[in-house]
């Protein structure tokens, strides 16, 4: 068997950085389909980029060791030329597909092939009509749905016949539905002969369909063997959350209702996005509100602190309704955490970051900001610039930032997504001691496992509505709403723990 | 008017452009104001343009204001016209022009492929821009920080313009990198689309210019 990509001995660092890479050895022979698994910061990505010689051509840095790709050393040889040997599929979609439409899209790594525009034009015709995705060959990749941008970056970058395509986290930010239509496309390019190299944080059904998993730590290969015995590590070694049974409580039916909305329907551009969604919390519930990508999840809760005005309908806070409230009035009462934390960063330490809260509250007391340091762990963090936190970091300062306000209400919007199992297991904890003090808390999200830990109640959201209200374990188990593609189904990572185990 | 040739649509985009910039007598920058107007919605874009009319709205607001302040009703009016107008006219031959098209014409007028993919590549972020503004406002927003177009929120808004610029580099980093593993830098690149320049759009651009010069003439005149 030919091998595709061989490390010898690999040493790396970025430029100005410490060693990423420790010494890693790895062949990959041809046909196999390989998942690289990693906590954040652990090297996986940087290992990633050496394949198709982004390291050392494109990063600089210092590299050690040799790498071969189809016998090519890649130190000697320019990334114009190893694309067409080492197709590579970033994480960030918005980079990924910078044409206007997908059909250039597909088209322009033909083009740097030097191809004739009739090869070309053959090309996209006969991969899109296998793929069945010739109808969104005019579509501009801004109104492409998560699970279609990931699955059209997969397109343009398999269309030019790599030996290897290599994927970096391509199942972060999608929901179930998104997964199960990148998983299918990947098997399908893997039984064509192709290598697939899937570079995960999360565990997820798709190990199944691997031929050998590796788990980078510290930059080194710590582990090299089949999806089974590496499911058992990851579980062991908390790169996939291991949660702890949520006990119910149940003694808040007679709490007054904090937030109601009634008849909430919004509308943009003469587009439903939400319908007549009537709902009611009680103070200190955990209520999740779950739903795949664009069930108006986001849309709702940017409701709750007057982000967006409802076109009909109203939302009531504390007995008031919030119509003619702005969102900074409201943010004491109300605080939304959105997914993204470096939406929020603009000082240059962790500490002013946190102050800028108590600053608008004009308060002097320092006891609260102490508290929310202890609650999420922040004391070694508040010197350093928000900017050079780890993903798990910045989340919490994020987090933070918010409960800076001393709102009632805690909403969190899919606070899960791309962080790996330590930190959601930390965030679980997190949760638990936030809700001894008495805060209501709403997380929407489509990680199900990670709602089944943290909340006693669920709301499901479908296309613009509410279809389901009630405990997680019933809906959970709802067969109408897994057979209608509503809901995956049930506790997939309760079945990979059984397998690990 | 969609299949003519980008270099075309380009030409009679500027010139377009500069008819309105050139208009000093009232009523050509009305009938041209007519003219535009009329146009939207032969070309099925009135409902879009009404969106961007909204975005835009508070500048010529804005401008009818100071105006009206410094000078009379008249030019005021004028102004805010002028200003429409201008605007319309750029909608309709964005519109038109995919910022592909016009990087392919670009690169047919002689200019370096890196350059005319930068411009395009940087026109079809601009939207993608617009949308993380409002995410990062939203987000601020959300922690108490106000940002309504206030005098006393201007400090306030470096909690945008911080995020924002920090995002934009990570996205142009991410792009770099997505970009050169497509094989931007190939020696072999060629692209696929092959255009020309028919008679009909050679006889049509003579008819505009011609007639651009002839309005620039008697307004002078």
């Amino acid at each position: 068997m030919a091998t595709r990509v061989r490390l010898k001995r690999v040493h790396y660092h970025y430029p100005d950085t410490k060693w990423i890479l420790n010494g890693v050895d790895l062949a990959i022979d041809s046909g196999e389909y390989t998942v690289i698994f990693g906590a954040s910061g652990s090297g996986k990505s940087t290992l990633g980029y050496l394949f198709n010689g982004l390291i050392p051509h494109f990063f600089g840095g210092t590299l050690k060791g040799s790498v071969t790709v189809n016998g090519i050393d890649t130190k000697h040889t320019a990334v114009s030329e190893l694309f067409s040997h080492v197709g590579l599929v970033i994480q960030n979609s918005d980079a990924q597909l910078f044409n206007s439409t997908v059909e250039n899209e597909i088209a322009f790594g033909l083009e740097s092939l030097g191809l004739s525009a009739g090869e070309i034009n053959k090309r996209i015709e006969d991969i899109t009509s296998a793929l069945d995705i010739a109808d969104l060959l005019e579509r501009s990749p801004e109104t492409l749905s998560g699970g279609e941008k990931r699955l059209v970056s997969i397109v343009a970058v398999f269309c030019l016949n790599p030996s290897v395509l290599l994927l970096d986290e391509p199942y972060s930010n999608l929901d179930w539905k998104g997964i199960q239509l990148v998983r299918n496309l990947l098997l399908q390019i893997h039984q064509s002969g192709k290598n697939v190299v899937v570079i995960e944080q999360r565990m997820g059904r798709f190990m199944q369909d691997s031929t050998r998993c590796l788990i980078v730590d510290q930059g080194k290969i710590r582990f090299e063997g089949d999806s089974s015995d590496a499911q058992r590590i990851l579980v062991k070694e908390h790169l996939v959350p291991d949660y702890p049974k949520r006990l119910r409580q149940n003694k808040l039916a007679d709490n007054d209702t904090i937030l109601a909305t009634e008849n909430l329907s919004f509308f943009i551009d003469g587009n439903r996005i939400l319908k007549k969604v009537s709902l009611e919390f009680r103070r200190g519930e955990a209520v999740a509100i779950v739903g795949q990508n664009g069930a108006g999840k986001t849309t709702l809760i940017k409701h709750f602190n007057g982000l967006l005005k409802p076109t009909d309908g109203k939302v009531i806070l504390q007995g008031e309704d919030v119509r003619g409230k702005s969102p900074a009035e409201l943010a004491r009462r109300v605080g939304v955490c959105f997914q993204n934390p470096n939406d929020q960063f603009f000082k240059a330490q962790v500490k002013d970051e946190l102050l800028v809260g108590q600053r608008i509250l004009g308060e002097k007391d320092a006891s609260g900001f102490a508290e929310i340091c202890h609650v999420l762990d922040l004391h070694e963090l508040l010197d350093r610039s928000p900017y050079r936190l780890s993903e798990g970091q910045k989340k919490r300062v994020a987090v933070a930032s918010i409960l800076a306000m001393k709102p009632d209400i805690l909403v969190l919007d899919e606070p899960t997504v791309g962080q790996d199992g330590r930190f959601k297991e930390a965030i679980v904890k997190i949760l638990g001691a936030l809700e001894n003090t008495g805060i209501t808390t709403i997380i929407v999200t489509h990680d199900l496992d990670f709602a089944q830990a943290t909340t006693d109640r669920w709301i499901v959201l479908h296309d613009g509505q509410v279809v389901a209200d009630g405990d997680p374990s019933d809906i959970r188990c709802d067969r109408q709403l897994i057979f209608k593609g509503i809901l995956d189904t049930p506790a997939e990572k309760m079945e990979l723990h059984a397998e690990a185990q | 008017m969609k299949r003519f040739d980008p270099r075309t649509k380009l030409a009679l985009g500027m010139m377009a452009i500069a008819s309105v910039l050139f208009a000093r007598e009232p009523v050509s920058l009305l009938v041209e104001f007519a003219i535009v107007l009329s146009a939207v919605p032969l070309m099925g874009l009135g409902r879009k343009l009404l969106h961007s009319v909204r975005l835009i709205g508070s500048m010529i607001v804005f401008v009818f204001i100071i105006g009206f302040f410094f000078f009379d009703l008249q030019v005021a009016g004028l102004l805010s016209i002028r200003l429409f107008t201008l605007l319309t006219v750029s909608f309709i031959f964005f519109y038109s022009l995919d910022p592909q098209e016009m990087g392919d014409a670009l690169r047919k007028m002689g200019i370096s492929f890196e350059f005319s993919f930068i411009l395009t590549t940087a026109m079809r972020y601009v939207p993608m821009i617009g949308k993380k503004v409002r995410q990062i406002s939203d987000a601020q927003q959300a922690r108490g920080i106000d940002l309504r177009p206030r005098i006393k929120n201007i400090s306030n808004f470096i909690a945008l313009l911080m995020p924002l610029l920090v995002q934009s580099f990570i996205l142009a980093d991410d792009l770099a990198l997505a970009m050169e593993a497509r094989g931007f830098g190939s020696k072999l690149r060629k692209s696929r689309k092959t255009y020309h320049i028919t008679i009909i759009e050679y006889a049509l651009m003579a008819l505009s210019c011609g007639s651009l010069v002839a309005f620039i003439w008697w307004e002078r005149g």
